[in-house]
């Protein structure tokens, strides 16, 4: 897409996607070490997560996994993200949004880790601005074989 | 107060069965003595109770009491209600509502210990006072709350509520209330309190049906003991790579070989075919370490880090923006000798459109100030299905650091032709023979290649048709798993 128009798109696209994935993780993070229970709301009701190979996926699961962690202190170094091309997504707005940093589980050294998310926009009741959920959600650590 | 009249009819010595039913007001309250006495004193003629049985009948009051509420009184209560509601405050004082002067002056006996008074109240509320916050219905003589119950519905903003000085006998009737989140509530003077055995147990009780109450009686509550569900301290744990599916996994290793196979061969043009011409790719980097900044000197000044970055232009500078402007950058980034076998692959989603699946590893580089450093990867590829090599890169992101002391120690370890010993405690020699022809026919490695193998029983054949069947089926049957 060369037009003109469509750079600028192209342009408030990726500033807001910026944006939201700074929101997004903010909020994510202080979630799993503060408001644990309430983590799952953030995800889809199909969502999958890959924690360092183990596959979950669905509400239930995902918070009975959630409640089986450890209590936890992230601690996020590194953030990217991109928008999702349209083609992989059917038109449903979609963020990639990479992190790496620290983590204490509770009982545990601390470790490195590497995340990344797929986030969906989903229409707001209350506000113009989109609603974001985790479809997919991939973690592991940097040692985790050790 | 009725007379008993009997006819002329009665004899003398005649025993005979008197059945009486009496309306007498508040029956149960007078004795059997006192009954006789009254009745004898009524009764024209004279009799010797043989056998008194008082049958006590659940009867309707009488009628002085049994008035309907009338449209004026249902007006003349709104109206002292109206006057007894500090909007401000959004409380409403029924304290001994009985007495009120108002009230009293206009004949209305408003006694909310009955049904059809305090459903009139709660119906005033609900339709001109819902916000109410506060309510007192101390000294109304109360012994039972059902009409209150609903109030959970037309008063949900209700918080606190004085039911002091009333006649309620038992906890359960604060069972029909269980619903509104009082967090003020006064009970004292009330039968039911003498009926715990000491304070903790009234308390509990009472938080029992409201978990949110933090004064009772006046009195600030001690903070509820929560049970938090207590942390378990171990993790789950960790596994090697997950494909969710064999033919993912053909399908993500194949593209995986021939994509490194480009990366690592000194030009990266090529990869213009792995790419679609909307794609986007961009980098990071650790940028906290000093060492880490000096090592990957040449992935710095390319580097994406929201967190450190915050100018709007430079962040979409650094978004590198369709396949032409990909690969430039690929081109221009140190070259390397990725080690395939330290691949580990977690496949994040796949839909019908989609494939999205981060690989992590370590890379070696091979020219410059830091040849032979290895360097570790974790990179996230969001591919589409596409004709011929089957993906098709719509999104790429790379995090870079330096490698670990153990991952440098176990990088390129395995040597080319002996199987890797994490696998397999031996292979028989035709096993291995096998595997090495199946490696060099697939270009897959041995770790694959034995895998490939394993999954069909080391038939050759079927397991070589699989993987060649894979290579050219259209790709988007893959997709539709």
């Amino acid at each position: 897409d060369s037009t003109g128009k469509g750079l600028l798109d192209f342009r408030s696209h990726v500033d807001a996607s910026c944006r939201y994935s700074e929101e997004f993780t903010n909020i994510y993070y202080d979630c799993m070490d503060k408001k644990r229970r309430t983590l799952t709301r953030l995800y889809l009701d199909k969502a999958t997560l890959v924690w360092n190979g183990n596959a979950v996926s669905g509400q239930a699961a995902l918070g009975e996994f959630f409640e089986s962690l450890p209590s936890s202190e992230f601690s996020v170094q590194t953030l990217d993200c991109q928008p999702v091309h349209e083609l992989a997504t059917q038109g449903q707005t979609t963020l990639l949004v990479v992190t790496a940093g620290q983590v204490k589980f509770d009982g545990h050294k601390q470790r490195y880790f590497n995340q990344n998310f797929l986030l969906t926009a989903q229409a707001s009741p209350t506000s113009d601005q989109p609603v974001w959920k985790i479809a997919s959600d991939c973690f592991r650590f940097q040692d985790w074989s050790s | 107060g009725d007379n008993i009249s009997l006819g002329s009819k009665l004899l003398p010595g005649m025993l005979f069965f008197l059945c009486l039913k009496p309306r007498i007001p508040y029956g149960k309250k007078y004795n059997k003595k006192w009954l006789l006495t009254a009745l004898q004193n009524k009764c024209s003629v004279p009799f010797k109770p043989v056998h008194v049985l008082v049958l006590m009948n659940p009867c309707p009051p009488p009628s002085i009491l049994n008035t309907e509420l009338k449209p004026q009184d249902t007006a003349w209560l709104k109206q002292c209600m109206a006057k007894r509601f500090d909007s401000s405050q959004r409380t409403l004082d029924l304290n001994q509502l009985r007495s009120d002067p108002d009230l009293v002056s206009q004949n209305v006996c408003p006694i909310l210990s009955r049904k059809i008074f305090m459903d009139a109240v709660v119906k005033i509320i609900e339709e001109n006072i819902p916000e109410l916050v506060h309510l007192n219905l101390s000294n109304n003589k109360l012994y039972q709350l059902d009409s209150l119950a609903d109030l959970i519905t037309s008063a949900p903003h209700l918080k606190a509520l004085n039911l002091s000085h009333n006649q309620l006998k038992t906890e359960k009737v604060l069972d029909r209330l269980k619903g509104l989140k009082l967090v003020d509530l006064w009970l004292e003077h009330n039968p039911l309190c003498d009926q715990f055995k000491d304070q903790p147990s009234y308390i509990s009780a009472v938080r029992e049906r409201f978990p949110q109450l933090v004064k009772l009686d006046g009195y600030d509550l001690p903070l509820p003991i929560v049970f938090d569900v207590v942390a378990t301290s171990t993790i789950p744990p960790c596994k090697g790579s997950y494909f969710g599916s064999e033919e993912i996994m053909f399908l993500i290793l194949h593209f995986l070989q021939q994509y490194f196979s480009v990366y690592d061969s000194g030009d990266r043009q090529p990869l213009l075919n792995a790419y679609h011409d909307g794609a986007t790719f961009s980098l990071s980097q650790p940028s906290s370490q000093s060492l880490s900044r000096c090592l990957l000197r040449e992935y710095h000044k390319d580097s994406r880090n929201l967190k450190h970055l915050k100018d709007p232009s430079t962040r979409f500078r650094l978004l590198k923006h369709t396949r032409l402007n990909v690969v430039a950058l690929l081109n221009k980034l140190p070259k390397t000798q990725h080690d395939i076998a330290s691949f580990n692959i977690d496949v994040n989603t796949h839909t019908s459109m989609l494939l999205s699946f981060t690989v992590s590893g370590v890379f070696k580089e091979v020219e410059g100030a830091f040849q032979d450093g290895v360097r570790a990867f974790s990179r996230v590829f969001i591919a589409v299905p596409a004709g011929n090599s089957g993906l098709c890169i719509v999104n790429d992101q790379l995090f870079v650091r330096i490698a670990t002391m153990e991952e440098i120690c176990s990088a390129f370890a395995t040597p080319a032709p002996t199987p890797s010993s994490s696998l397999v405690p031996a292979l028989s020699t035709p096993k291995q023979e096998m595997l090495s022809t199946f490696s060099l026919k697939s270009g897959m490695n041995l770790e694959w290649s034995q895998k490939c193998l394993q999954d069909n029983n080391w038939d050759f054949n079927i397991a070589a048709q699989i993987f060649t069947q894979l290579k050219v089926t259209n790709l988007e049957c893959i997709f539709r798993l």
